[in-house]
């Protein structure tokens, strides 16, 4: 690895999305739209506001991330640059880990803008710390940075790579204790809900954001997490040659 | 030619095949000596791009052997190739300085003075140092390529493979990048560049004819020229001849 080079793959990725201005307003203004309308339906439900709350976060952390990913990558195979870096002596993790970097500050942008959004103007109970949700959902981001590499490289267009959203995305959306609680599941969707990322990154956020825990408190999800991210990572850097 | 330095590519008995279904090479051999322009020529799906991937070590040989500069192929000596790909396979968001600049990073040149000098001097040599602030977006696609070319070479690698740099160059631009590969010819670096164009073909030092994955003829363009056995023959008629040849050859 060399920090060199993984360093300016971020700086690079940082440029090439600040440039892209539609993008960086999408990545506010559609977080905030559907959360208007989730506030608004659940006006005079204040707690299942609060329970659905840290969800959307979660869950916008991981699709935004992971369509930065899945695309950013799938161009840089289908426009040769990836076949021109990879003729570099540029190793597989300087290039995922680049990736990660360049693409963790937007995530905490707008992680943290969502954040403001639901506590100020939606009014959803916060009992926590902004910087320790902020953290925990970089974690988050982090697995859906190398999901979106590795599922790039069984994707041959953009078109594909939106066909893996209802796929990855809709089972960790129904399953991960969003609108139930997982211990109020079938038993056998309870098994399934267990490797879902999204799912402890759900109760890591309710109980930072609601419980008014701290990271501490919520290290096992953390852990999970963390070892969810390094199979992915595993993963990704076996097929990130594949051309 | 010299005995003591290693040839710069050396290509024995190779077997190529995507899929292993369909081979696109059966034992080719090919040798490039050090600091020539050596040219691939060849129609389309000849195996031109899949020989230069095989040779910048994107692609393993499933048969026989592709050497570079001595060694196989290996990531240490990805150092020592600059590659130009078929597409420009530059990022349109960016500037042409700040591509340049990228892909000298990638090659290891950390050290921020230094490299700024080289990607100064890389934009004079393909003529872009007024538009170097330009998104490659906003270049004109001969602009583009020259911006690729300036990524293949900003790290002075003694081996550069040009993946038909020429193509949708107006004649003025293609001679400009003539005279670039001869100067660089002529400094010792070496140049593999494919094309179909017989027009390229005139200016290598040497050729080599690709048809289905095979040579069909080797030799400096006037020895190739000279072998159809007429004396007005172009190269295209040259290629021609060859590509018959090999057809009678192969039918027998
Ligand atoms: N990624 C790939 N997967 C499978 N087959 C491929 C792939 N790339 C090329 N081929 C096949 O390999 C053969 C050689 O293709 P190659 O791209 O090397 O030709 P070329 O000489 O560069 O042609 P062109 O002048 O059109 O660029 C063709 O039959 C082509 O169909
Ligand atoms: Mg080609």
């Amino acid at each position: 690895m060399s920090l060199d080079r993984t360093l300016a793959i971020a700086q690079r990725l940082v440029r090439q999305i600040r440039r892209d201005r539609r993008t960086m307003a999408l990545m506010v203004v559609a977080p905030v739209v559907v959360l208007t309308l989730i506030g608004l339906s659940f006006a005079e439900r204040s707690q299942v506001l609060d329970f659905i709350a840290p969800a959307v976060l979660a869950t916008f952390s991981l699709l935004f991330v992971f369509l930065l990913t899945g695309i950013g990558f799938l161009r840089e195979r289908a426009s040769g640059t990836l076949d021109r870096l990879l003729a570099t002596p540029v190793g597989r993790f300087d290039l995922l880990v680049g990736y990660l970097l360049g693409f963790l500050g937007f995530a905490a942008l707008q992680a943290l803008i969502i954040l403001l959004y639901t506590v100020y103007v939606l009014n959803v109970t916060f009992r926590g710390n902004l910087w320790e949700v902020i953290l925990f959902l970089l974690v988050l981001t982090a697995t859906s940075v190398n999901l979106g590499i590795f599922v790039s490289t069984f994707a041959h267009n953009e078109f594909q790579v939106m066909q893996f959203i209802p796929l990855l995305l809709a089972p960790q959306i129904f399953l991960s204790g969003i609108f139930l609680r997982v211990g109020e599941m079938p038993g056998y969707l309870q098994a399934i809900a267990t490797v879902l990322p999204l799912r402890y990154a759900v109760d890591g956020l309710r109980a930072l954001m609601l419980e008014g825990a701290h990271l501490p408190d919520v290290a096992r999800e953390l852990a999970i997490l963390v070892g969810i991210g390094v199979v992915v990572l595993g993963l990704a850097s076996l097929t990130v040659r594949r051309v | 030619m010299s005995d003591e330095q290693p040839l710069a590519v050396q290509v024995q008995g190779m077997h190529f095949g995507y899929d292993g279904r369909t081979p696109v090479f059966q034992g080719l051999d090919l040798a490039v000596a050090r600091g020539v322009s050596y040219g691939l020529l060849g129609p389309n799906g000849a195996g031109k791009t899949t020989l230069l991937r095989l040779v910048a070590g994107r692609l393993k040989p499933s048969r026989g052997s592709v050497l570079v500069l001595g060694h196989t192929p290996h990531p240490s000596l990805t150092r020592d190739i600059g590659l130009m790909p078929q597409s420009s396979a530059v990022y349109p968001e960016l500037t042409a300085r700040e591509n340049v600049d990228f892909f000298a990073r990638m090659y290891g040149m950390s050290r921020r003075g230094e490299r700024r000098e080289r990607v100064e001097e890389v934009l004079r040599f393909v003529e872009l140092e007024e538009r170097q602030n330009t998104h490659v977006s906003r270049l004109s696609g001969g602009m583009r390529q020259r911006v690729s070319l300036a990524c293949a070479l900003v790290h002075r690698p003694p081996l550069l493979l040009l993946d038909e740099p020429t193509v949708g160059l107006d004649p003025e631009l293609r001679a400009s990048f003539w005279e670039h590969f001869r100067s660089m010819a002529g400094e010792g670096t070496t140049l593999l560049i494919s094309s179909h164009t017989m027009d390229d073909a005139a200016h290598c030092d040497r050729l080599a004819f690709l048809r289905s994955g095979r040579v069909v003829a080797e030799g400096s363009p006037e020895t190739l020229r000279r072998a159809t056995g007429r004396p007005d023959a172009s190269l295209e008629d040259a290629f021609l001849h060859f590509a018959r040849q090999e057809a009678g050859d192969v039918s027998r």
